[in-house]
């Protein structure tokens, strides 16, 4: 069975105006450990120095990290360094031969039979997935009647990726799923809100994991350090199978290319970095680089400008 | 009698009435009230009703309401007449809503915890996952004895037949339980002998109840206890009542930004230092509570809130996530539930309820649309009660598609037609009126089981629509009495109810916020004095319009007004003199608009609003005096009062004002808010004295005609002048008397002085203080010479003016940033 290794350096930087006296940090850094995914090593750290520092599991299974900083600062600086290994998730998977949807659809609303106790978490509006009835009209074209689920899955995926643009000028973090409907363009988090609003709009459950994904660097030329960015993808609940991975950015089933990081409802749930800060008035500047490294690779140059976030294309 | 009384009133109807069970006669537990009532001369009748008004008035109690343009500080409305309740009803009721907060609890417990109830399928998982308030941070925090909700409160309906139903369950923060205990202070008041005579539960035990309980369960070790009531602030619809608990309780009132989370522990942000905070009794939503791990966009929360509540460093009640119960499609699970869990029957059944998520249940609901209310099934939902009879066709082919596209948001309730009770009709004071009734009444969890408070919050309809409940839509409100057939404890919390209560409690827990406001109270106090003395001053010499007025002084009044930016100070009056009558207008505007940024009126808004936030601190006697005051100027504000009516205005402001000062000399205790409040009201004053000087001392002609009158009216000095001096005002006596007088409160010196008292003092708990920057003025005051100095046409004394103004500007601002600045807001970031 083929196998990767990867080490993923994680940087994120903040620079303030004028200096944060308290900062209190969520971190969703640390790769989960997976049938198919392995998390040799995990480094984490911060600068400055944090005063606190708790490491617990999340709702979701998720390994979070939670710090305070105390010590008066203008950067903050937290950089988390993993070594992962991958197999290929699957032996064989037949999109064709999934069940119906609609048959998966109300066996997960049934509640005369015992329920399904995971999936049915991520059926419902989430924080940042909107149940706008404009998904349900966008998804059911990608579902017509007897249509198995994954390969339903498998067409709404790739009518998302023609679609929409990739544009990472056109959304922040808090753009509605309204607007990026509208203006169909967007970054991944926003295909992977989009997908997720689909299918959770028909009566399916999906949901959101966030990761990294390798970039390859352009023919003859040098890997760039921080060249990559996090990356988001989608989760689909199919009875039998399990939960299986959509790409919509990349118009793909994660494989031996993607590395999760952590899971849940939307990106609200599992953010790379949340926080709360005490002063550090006007505007912050947020930094954050990320750099997918194949272990067998031996070259690696400093890139010019290192953090000019790339998208995960 | 009763005939006349009841003129108005239906004697027979569709309704359970609560009062007549046949035409003309009383239910046997409310023969009192109603002999009371017949008995009663129509003038001791309007007495009362004016009592409640009065009382309800200038208590302040009173009710946001949102949709007001107004916005804060609507009256309460409360009817004179309790409802009442008989000793056998209430034994029902009282087990019911014991068993149905023990069994809301064991639920809370078990969702937040094993989950057997999702995994056996005795509760589907859509009411969990699909509602907002499910907190997922919160699963697994723990919870001492398993209590998590520890206040409870059941909104109840009592149906044609006689018989009481739920119709909602209130998990989050329930409220009213503080307009009840302020309904009863105020009705026992105006019924004392009915009160007496028919043996009514009082309510103090339970709140006593309640405190006691808190400190059981709050994690400490040794020391007391600290509990703090977490309110979202004076913009909270009831934010009256939070002051109001906070006060009766004995618990500090505080807002997110008052507290930290520090090792894992939370803290009260004091002067002094971090107080550690062992129980957080909850007027916020859950979800607000900590920005860190719940809504990263509340910025109300305290950051680690949760993790706190997760270490088993602070009890918060109720516990996060506890909305979760507030959900209609609860509601028919929980006889199967009751069950289940306690092994008993459900004593009180709730309304019939569907949740529309079961097929078969959405089905019915349309069949019967036209006789159900449609509601959210969750609370996030923001959607108001359709009553299905209401709909026309095109409404109801939209509810019904929607309903079938997300069939889970959605609950369909029986139409309950509500009891009716007595209200006692404003217009014909010799008549009641029927308005339909519900009750919410309380329960609070106690290491021996729930506990009912006996009584409650009875809620009225307004006369326009019978079937809502809701003080946000123009209801109002009765108090609950529930008669006891044994005697009843008299305990009561409250130490006194009304007297010159400290406005600041002692005590260590002042947060740094608390003072800060103190602070400002002080400052804006005194503001509002020297506006409204100036104002005075000049509107009476506007009237009095002999031409030396004019002639003399008259440049130096305008001028400060001018400098005090209450007229324009953009105008130059050598340009551009205004006439009388404009000027006139003007000095009315800058008493009553309080568009007029320095203007009287904007002035008292911004002390009003500092005593807002003071609330669970002001003696009821000085809310009272401050809050007539303001209603006086909004009813002046509205036009049409004449200049006479603008001037006693003025003179019920500045003794408003004076009352309020003479209370902070001999009403507070000598703490450390105190002693800001008077730094405050001292660089205020040094402040404005100062200025008030130099815009004399700038127009003055140095003739023996100068009239400084005027002077010491707006310095407050006229009596201590004419009681020493017997002769015309001079300049050298007044100089004397406003600089260096020592003796006289009002005097630069005496300002001065006490500022560098005070700065010593805060030295001893603080350190160095700037204390010493006042040593040069001091020598400076101290220095100037009666003879060269305190005239007009000299240098000394302008240049010292001068340096005095801006030696309170700058203190007040070094103060400020030493002591208050960490007051600020939390931020929040996110990387993407």
């Amino acid at each position: 069975m083929k196998k990767l290794s990867y080490r993923v350096e994680h940087v994120t930087l903040y620079e303030y105006k004028t200096p944060v006296t308290l900062s209190q940090q969520l971190l969703h850094l640390t790769p989960r450990s997976l049938p198919w995914q392995q998390c040799e090593t995990h480094a984490l750290a911060i600068e400055p120095k944090a005063a606190e520092y708790v490491e617990r599991e999340d709702f979701f299974g998720n390994r979070i990290v939670q710090f305070a900083v105390r010590t008066a600062h203008e950067k903050l600086r937290v950089s988390a360094d993993s070594t992962i290994h991958l197999r290929a998730r699957w032996d064989e998977l037949d999109v064709k031969s999934s069940p119906r949807w609609e048959g998966v659809r109300d066996r997960l609303r049934d509640v005369t039979q015992p329920p399904l106790l995971d999936p049915s978490q991520y059926l419902f509006e989430s924080p940042n997935v909107e149940l706008a009835p404009a998904l349900t009209d966008y998804a059911i074209r990608s579902f017509p009647a007897g249509r198995p689920l994954l390969a339903g899955a498998m067409d709404l995926m790739q009518r998302i990726y023609q679609d929409f643009d990739y544009d990472p000028a056109a959304t922040t973090v808090a753009t509605p799923l309204a607007e990026v409907i509208a203006d169909r363009r967007g970054v991944c988090q926003d295909f992977a809100h989009l997908m997720i609003g689909c299918l959770r709009a028909l009566g399916l459950s999906a949901r959101y994991v966030s990761g990294y994904i390798l970039t390859e660097p352009p023919p003859g030329q040098p890997r760039l350090v921080g060249a990559d960015a996090s990356h988001a993808w989608v989760s689909v609940f199919c009875p039998r199978t399990g939960w299986v991975d959509f790409d919509p950015t990349n118009k793909l089933l994660p494989d031996l290319e993607h590395i999760s990081v952590a899971w849940g409802r939307d990106f609200s749930d599992v953010t790379p970095m949340r926080g709360v800060i005490l002063g550090g008035g006007g505007e912050q500047e947020l930094d954050v680089s990320v750099t997918v490294t194949p272990l067998d690779e031996q070259d690696i140059a400093p890139a010019n400008k290192p953090g000019a976030a790339l998208p995960g294309q | 009698m009763p005939r006349q009384l009841l003129a108005a009133y239906p004697q027979e109807g569709p309704h359970f009435d609560e009062m007549l069970e046949a035409p003309l006669k009383p239910r046997p537990h409310w023969e009192r009230l109603f002999d009371h009532l017949v008995g009663a001369p129509a003038g001791r009748m309007r007495n009362t009703l004016q009592s409640v008004e009065r009382q309800v008035y200038e208590n302040g109690i009173t009710y946001n309401v949102y949709a007001d343009p107004q916005g804060l500080e609507r009256p309460w409305e409360l009817d004179v007449l309790p409802l009442i309740i008989s000793p056998e009803e209430w034994s029902g009721l009282e087990a019911a809503i014991a068993q149905r907060a023990t069994l809301l609890n064991r639920i809370l417990a078990d969702v937040y915890g094993p989950q057997e109830l999702l995994r056996e399928g005795r509760l589907p998982p859509a009411l969990i996952h699909g509602h907002a308030g499910f907190l997922r941070p919160a699963r697994g925090l723990p919870a001492p004895d398993k209590v998590l909700l520890h206040i409870y409160a059941a909104d109840l309906a009592r149906s044609p037949d006689g018989r009481w139903w739920v119709i909602a369950d209130r998990t989050q923060a329930p409220s009213g339980a503080g307009y009840a205990l302020e309904n009863r202070l105020v009705i026992s008041r105006v019924f004392p002998e009915l009160f007496r005579d028919l043996k009514v539960q009082h309510l103090a035990d339970f709140f006593r109840t309640l405190r006691d309980s808190l400190a059981h369960w709050a994690p400490h070790d040794d020391e007391a206890p600290l509990v703090v009531l977490l309110t979202p602030g004076p913009y909270n619809e009831t934010y009256f009542e939070h002051a109001y608990l906070a006060r009766y309780l004995g618990f500090p009132l505080v807002e997110g930004s008052d507290l930290t989370v520090r090792d894992g522990c939370v803290w009260l942000k004091t002067l002094t230092g971090l107080q550690r905070v062992h129980v957080v009794l909850r007027r916020q939503d859950d979800d607000f509570c900590d920005p860190l791990e719940l809504r990263s966009d509340s910025a109300l929360g305290i950051a680690g809130l949760t993790d706190a509540a997760r270490r088993g460093n602070v009890l918060i009640a109720n516990a996060l996530g506890s909305n979760l119960l507030e959900s209609g499609a609860l509601l028919g699970f929980l006889p199967g539930l009751c069950r289940h869990l306690l092994g008993e029957k459900l004593r009180m059944p709730s309304v019939a309820t569907w949740w529309c998520g079961e097929p078969a249940a959405l089905e019915q609901v349309i069949d019967r649309l036209d006789k159900l209310v449609i509601k959210a099934a969750y609370p996030q939902l923001r959607m108001n009660p359709l009553f299905g009879e209401d709909l026309d066709d095109r409404q109801r082919t939209e509810l019904v598609a929607a309903m079938r596209a997300r069939p889970h948001n959605y609950v369909a309730q029986e139409l309950v037609r509500l009891s009716q009770a007595p209200v006692w009709d404003r217009e014909h004071p010799r008549r009641l009126q029927p308005r339909s009734i519900g009750l919410r009444v309380y329960a609070c969890a106690s290491p021996n089981g729930y506990v009912v408070m006996p009584g409650g919050l009875t809620r009225v309809s307004s006369a326009d629509d019978s079937r809502v409940l809701s003080m946000q839509r123009g209801g109002s409100s009765k108090d609950t009495w529930v008669l006891s057939n044994a005697p009843v404890s008299s305990f009561s919390l409250l130490r006194r109810a009304i007297g010159p209560q400290d406005l600041v409690r002692s005590g260590s827990n002042l947060s740094s916020r608390v003072v800060e406001n103190l602070f400002w109270f002080g400052r804006y106090a005194e503001r509002c004095d020297a506006t409204a003395r100036l104002l005075r001053v000049a509107l009476t010499w506007l009237i009095d319009d002999t031409p030396a007025h004019h002639d003399a002084e008259w440049p130096a009044i305008i001028s400060l007004c001018r400098a005090r930016e209450l007229l324009d100070p953009e105008v130059d009056p050598e340009i551009d003199p205004l006439d009388d009558v404009s000027l006139q207008q003007a000095l009315i505007a800058a008493t009553l608009d309080e568009s007029v940024p320095h203007g009287l009126a904007a002035h008292l808004r911004l002390l009003f609003r500092v005593a807002f936030h003071l609330r669970e601190r002001l003696s009821l006697d000085n809310w009272r005096t401050l809050n007539r005051l303001m209603q006086e100027m909004a009813r002046h504000a509205q036009g049409g009062s004449s200049l006479t009516e603008v001037l006693s205005q003025l003179d019920r402001s500045v003794v408003t004002l004076m009352t309020l000062a003479g209370f902070t000399l001999d009403g507070m205790t000598r703490d450390l808010g105190w002693r800001f409040l008077s730094i405050g009201r001292r660089l205020e004053r040094l402040q404005s004295m100062s200025l008030t000087l130099s815009q004399a001392l700038a127009h003055a002609r140095d003739s023996k005609e100068s009239d400084l009158d005027w002077l010491l009216e707006v310095a407050d000095s006229i009596i201590t002048y004419r009681s020493r001096y017997m002769s015309r005002p001079e300049w050298l006596p007044v100089l004397d008397l406003l600089v260096l007088d020592e003796s006289n409160p009002r005097s630069l010196r005496f300002q001065i002085l006490g500022l560098y008292d005070y700065l010593v003092r805060l030295s001893e708990t603080f350190g160095p203080c700037e204390a010493e920057s006042l040593e040069p003025l001091i020598a400076r005051l101290h220095a100037l010479d009666a003879a060269d100095d305190l005239r007009p046409g000299g240098k000394t004394l302008p240049a010292l003016l001068a340096d005095l103004q801006r030696l309170a500007h700058q203190l007040s601002d070094r103060l400020s940033m030493r002591f208050f600045s960490h007051v600020s807001e939390n931020r929040q970031a996110f990387s993407r």
